[in-house]
């Protein structure tokens, strides 16, 4: 009945967010896969951390006039490098939602230099991100890379 | 001076969180901007239409509607190029190299994506060409 349900969502292209209002529409529904979908009804990792921890890293990126902010942050054992904890709080559309959302679940248990090598190509297939939506996978690509990026320079004092 | 003073003021108040580090919104008017990137779109939407009747590809489609060019290559993909005004930039997504922010460049007289240094219309014209086998021109004379 779940899948019914998805699949008549996903058909009608109604109940789901206003896209981006940075791409104005050409009047066609908005398929969202049913990944995407997934992500916004149960996104995982939603939080924050205190980004004044020491062992906490705080990406942010995006600009709300743009339609998109996403705030991802990784919690790092400091003895191996591994991100053991993530979470994100984004605002955006479906697509910037979904994005965060699988970025926060890929780096987590992952040591940090290997978490700088996610692309947005690979978030964007996972999700099979239409053409305009692109930009949403950039954008987790980035807040990934400024969440280690502010960890690392904590700690290179 | 005091104009420019100003909108650097607007800009960095405006609550941004904290823009792309090294995509900041440059200071230019947004007059300008608009004038800048219109031009720049149509006329790679017309040259795109040429081009279209040209090559032989399959559901080729150039469409424009709401300031967003979308030109669809059949089974080869979609390029989507749209003005993003709150940062005086183009966006562009392309089925070859992914999406792209690209920026007024003074000097260069260009849109230039800073990190891959890329011009958007030679990057343009170079990609269709791989994608379509047939070279096309979108600079302006």
């Amino acid at each position: 009945m779940l899948r019914h349900v998805t699949n008549r969502i996903l058909g009608q292209g109604l109940r789901l967010p206003a896209t981006s209002a940075a791409v104005g529409g050409s009047g066609l529904p908005r398929m969202y896969h049913e990944r995407v979908v997934d992500h916004y009804n149960h996104p995982r990792n939603v939080g924050s951390f205190d980004k004044n921890d020491e062992d906490v890293g705080t990406g942010l990126v995006g600009a709300p006039a743009c339609g998109d902010v996403m705030k991802l942050q990784i919690k790092v054992d400091d003895d191996t490098g591994k991100i053991v904890d993530a979470c994100f709080k984004t605002f955006g559309c479906g697509s910037a939602i979904a994005s965060s959302s699988l970025a926060t679940e890929w780096v987590k248990g992952k040591k940090m230099e290997e978490v700088l090598t996610i692309k947005n190509t690979e978030i964007a297939k996972h999700l099979s991100l239409p053409p305009v939506k692109l930009h949403c996978s950039m954008l987790a690509e980035d807040a990934i890379k400024a969440a280690v990026k502010d960890y690392e320079d904590k700690h290179s004092k | 001076m005091d104009h420019l003073g100003t909108r650097k003021q607007e800009t960095k108040s405006s609550g941004l969180l904290a823009v792309y580090s090294e995509e900041d919104s440059s200071v230019l008017p947004e007059e300008k901007y608009h004038r800048l990137a219109n031009s720049t779109i149509h006329d790679l939407l017309e040259k795109l239409e040429e081009y279209g009747d040209s090559v032989e590809i399959d559901g080729f489609d150039v469409d424009y509607g709401n300031e967003v060019l979308t030109l669809k290559l059949g089974s080869l993909g979609t390029y989507v190029i749209n003005k993003q005004t709150p940062n005086r930039q183009i966006w562009m997504s392309s089925p070859v190299s992914g999406p792209a922010r690209f920026d007024w460049d003074q000097t260069a007289q260009a849109w230039i994506y800073r990190r891959t240094k890329g011009d958007l219309v030679k990057v343009l014209e170079t990609e269709l060409e791989q994608l379509c086998g047939k070279s096309i021109n979108l600079s302006s004379t």
